[in-house]
């Protein structure tokens, strides 16, 4: 048995809006009211053991965000789901939990994809494979990327890993998209909206999956389940 | 929340202020026989959110079966932008209801820089800003606070005001507003009702009147007012009720911890401060009772720091037991305790060692006056030798950072008290090269703030310095402070004028507010956002000069525009102070030496209270 716990969350409207520190510190404080016994780093300031995937943007809703949590005693991951559920404000919930082997790599160094859900609420099938024909025709996507150092040109193709599914919802279309997370190569919400033409203001942005990609395969973080895209 | 506000939000900065869900946030059904006060904070939620008045009032009103209270901050200036250009009113967090749809919005004044938000806010709910435009279907507004001591400057604007402590008295005013709305009483009735409950005044019912440019007086315009309105003050602590859960924010805001308060007032008798005056006498609250607070408190809330606060918390009798039980009790859990206001001796530094036992961040002193002679002027009752050991003391502990608090413009003050802060300074860092233990370079801040008269203190007749004098005087320190190992911070001047003119001033600057918001001032302590160019313009519109209310020193003969709103001090009490003040006497603190003689105890039948033990050991 292991004392850390690997699970994953959704973060509804009602914390759409808290930034990625805001999270960290609702889910210290809810562990301590739910009197769960976190582990603390060693040294004069001692912090809780938590590890979370890479942060998702403000204003971006979400059904599987993860996190790690190191415990100062073995940990039931039932147990700690209902103890923490209980404890967390409205909006966050923890959908699934395991424990996770000594040793296992950190969520950063694993998860390299997301799948997107981006609902748009005016915006027809039929105008969404136009843009993705038009990306289709395309050798790269370049933009000026502003990072701490300066200004940075990116193309953003490469990123864009596909479009899973278009799906009719209303008036408009929920556009789901594989894309690059974290270090190794990252699509901004704000870029796939550049690629596939809206803005970010106008559309709800939910993070629907996060994966470790290899190649075509794609494993999720927590219960090991995998699925195969073929980028085009 | 307020769902008009959703498609804004992605687009103005932390947007986590406006979108309520914290945890322990009260969300009540809104029903025709409920009475419903909107609690509104004239400043940003970061700073609004820290404030223990009203989360106290928060959970008494919600602990009312017939009552809801809702919070309300002020909109930060782009967030105001958009609320303007989409048409959306200025709401409530909890149920997105209109400022407006309230039966009492009642604002806090902590500090005169704010009341310009107060107007904005009123202006962005739709309110009419005087109490005289206002109709039936509007709320009552109602301010309480330590500016209600001199609520005249804004007076016009309120329906009522509340002067001290609110845990009893907002029982009453709910009670009677809630009959007389049962009754579908008019607001001049309503208003009528409550001039009656001690405590409460209605500025409408009275007339100022000025001869010469002058205040000269303030008439009743009702048979049976009172003409002097005394502070409602609880006798005991202990039996007062006390929040049990405060709201969690998710966005970062200012003191975000379990705070409780420890004791209540503070008689060292500073002739400068404000606080210490109107909050007498002092109440300390029993420490079974705080440490039963400070456990519902962290269980309810999740917070991993807990804060004694007061305006001494090292006065508190028994503040090394209970600071060391609570150490004991939370420190092994990764919480912290920690202990605002502490005063400089060294009683404090063997605290502050307590409390920071891994990480010495910096301890804060407030000297507030340079040499002896000017301290004792002010009854800042500390010596050099205090200064000295303290200082030492700390060093020798591990402390590597002192901060050091003084005032320019005090009434006396030379060349002299100038030159003890640079020297003071100085000595900081050299007792820092001497007896550090720290592997870190000694460092000393010296911040200094301007004097700004406040009514109801020995003070209150004095003018403010002159900008030019400030300025120089600040200019001289910083000429002189300019050495590594020093850092000199302080006050802008313009900011300590505006202030000294509404701490002191009259209802006829109700229209320089007015004049100064229509052009666009707010937020004026932030710095970013103040404009002194707008307020002087606003003052010329008005033809009121604002260096007559700051730095005219008054003849105590002199009719005071606040006299009528009483913290329960005897004017001949602070008349003696200032006496006492220019010829550099001190007077010690009546907890533990005899009575000064304030008459807060005999006028309003209450009187110190004390936990037993003895402070120290």
């Amino acid at each position: 048995m292991s004392n850390a716990i690997r699970f994953q969350f959704s973060k509804g409207p009602e914390v759409m809006f808290l930034s990625h520190l805001d999270v960290l510190r609702a889910m210290e404080r809810a562990l301590r009211r739910a009197k769960l016994p976190i582990a603390f780093t060693e040294g004069f300031s001692p912090r809780p053991i938590m590890s979370f995937s890479f942060a998702l943007p403000v204003g971006v809703l979400s059904e599987a965000e993860y996190a790690d949590f190191r415990f100062a005693e073995e940990m039931d991951p039932a147990d700690f789901m209902e103890r923490f559920n209980y404890h967390l404000p409205s909006g966050f919930q923890v959908i699934a939990a395991e424990q996770l082997a000594e040793g296992s790599p950190s969520l950063m160094n694993e998860i390299n994809a997301a799948l997107w859900k981006v609902a748009l609420p005016h915006t027809s099938r039929k105008e969404i494979e136009e843009r993705l024909r038009g990306l289709e025709a395309r050798d790269s996507f370049v933009v000026e990327r502003q990072t701490k150092k300066g200004n940075r040109s990116v193309d953003l193709l490469p990123l864009l890993f596909g479009v899973s599914k278009i799906e009719e919802s209303g008036n408009g279309v929920d556009v789901h998209c594989l894309a690059g997370v974290g270090n190794e190569g990252n699509l901004r919400v704000e870029e796939l909206g550049l690629l596939l033409g809206f803005s970010p203001a106008e559309a709800v942005i939910t993070r629907i999956g996060q994966f470790k990609k290899a190649g075509s395969q794609y494993w999720t973080p927590l219960g090991n389940r995998g699925f195969t895209w073929t980028e085009r | 929340m307020d769902m008009r506000l959703m498609p804004l939000l992605p687009l103005v900065t932390k947007p986590a202020r406006y979108t309520n869900n914290e945890v322990n946030a009260q969300h009540k059904e809104w029903s025709e026989d409920k009475i419903t006060m909107a609690l509104a904070f004239p400043d940003i939620y970061d700073v609004g959110m820290a404030h223990l008045g009203f989360k106290i009032l928060y959970s008494i009103i919600n602990g009312r079966r017939d009552a809801v209270a809702e919070r309300v901050y002020a909109p930060w200036v782009d967030m105001q932008q958009l609320m303007l250009e989409h048409n959306i009113p200025l709401s409530a967090l909890e149920s997105g209801h209109d400022l407006r749809d309230f039966d009492l919005v009642g604002f806090t004044l902590q500090h005169e820089l704010s009341y310009t938000n107060i107007l904005k806010m009123l202006d962005l709910a739709g309110i009419p800003r005087r109490t005289s435009q206002r109709g039936e279907d509007d709320p009552l507004v109602v301010a309480g606070g330590p500016c209600a001591f001199n609520v005249e400057p804004i007076a016009d604007f309120f329906d009522f005001v509340v002067l001290g402590e609110g845990e009893e008295v907002i029982h009453e005013i709910l009670d009677l507003v809630k009959e007389k709305k049962g009754q579908e009483a008019g607001r001049t009735e309503i208003l009528k009702e409550l001039a009656r409950v001690p405590g409460v005044y209605v500025p409408s019912f009275y007339r100022p009147v000025y001869a010469n440019g002058r205040f000269e007086s303030l008439e009743p315009l009702y048979r049976g007012l009172p003409t002097r309105i005394e502070k409602r003050v609880v006798a005991d602590l202990n039996t007062l009720p006390f929040p049990e859960e405060f709201v969690v924010p998710f966005a970062e805001v200012v003191h975000d911890r379990v705070m409780v308060e420890i004791l209540r007032g503070c008689t060292r008798g500073c002739r400068f401060c404000q606080a210490g005056m109107i909050y007498r006498p002092v109440r300390e609250r029993d420490p079974e009772v705080i440490k039963e607070l400070v456990a519902k408190l962290v269980e309810s809330t999740g917070y991993d720091e807990i804060s004694l606060s007061s305006l001494s918390s090292g006065d508190y009798t028994q503040i090394g037991p209970l600071v060391r039980e609570l150490i004991d009790i939370y420190q092994g859990c990764g919480m912290s305790v920690s202990l605002p206001s502490l005063r400089l001796d060294s009683f404090a530094v063997e605290l502050a060692q307590e409390i920071q036992k891994a990480r010495k961040t910096g301890l804060t002193f407030a000297p507030e006056a340079g040499t002896q002679r000017l301290r004792d002027v002010i009854n800042k009752n500390v010596t050099d030798q205090d200064l000295k050991e303290v200082v030492q003391g700390a060093f020798q502990a591990g402390w590597s950072r002192i901060k050091l608090y003084f005032m320019i413009g005090l009434p006396t003050e030379t060349e002299e008290d100038l030159d003890g802060i640079v020297d003071l300074a100085h000595r900081v860092l050299k007792w820092g090269r001497e007896f550090r233990t720290s592997p870190r370079r000694p460092e000393v801040t010296v911040s200094v703030a301007s004097f700004v008269p406040k009514a109801h203190t020995p003070f209150q007749w004095m003018g403010q310095d002159t900008l030019e004098s400030l300025a120089a005087k600040q200019a001289y320190l910083k000429e002189r402070l300019r050495r590594p190992g020093i850092t000199f911070n302080f006050h802008h001047g313009e900011q300590s004028l505006l202030e000294a003119v509404f701490a002191r001033g009259d209802r006829r600057l109700s229209q320089v507010l007015e004049r100064a918001v229509d052009m666009g001032c707010q937020f004026d302590s932030w710095i970013d956002q103040f404009r002194y160019d707008l307020w002087l313009q606003a003052f010329r519109d008005v033809g009121l000069d604002p260096a007559d209310y700051a730095q005219r020193s008054l003849e105590p003969s002199q009719p005071l525009p606040w006299s009528h709103l009483s913290p329960g001090l005897d004017t001949e009490f602070l008349l003696r102070e200032w006496q006492l003040a220019q010829q550099g006497i001190p007077t010690a603190d009546c907890r533990w030496d005899r009575c000064t003689r304030c008459a807060v105890c005999f006028d309003l039948a209450v009187a110190n209270r004390l936990t037993e033990g003895s402070s120290g050991e």
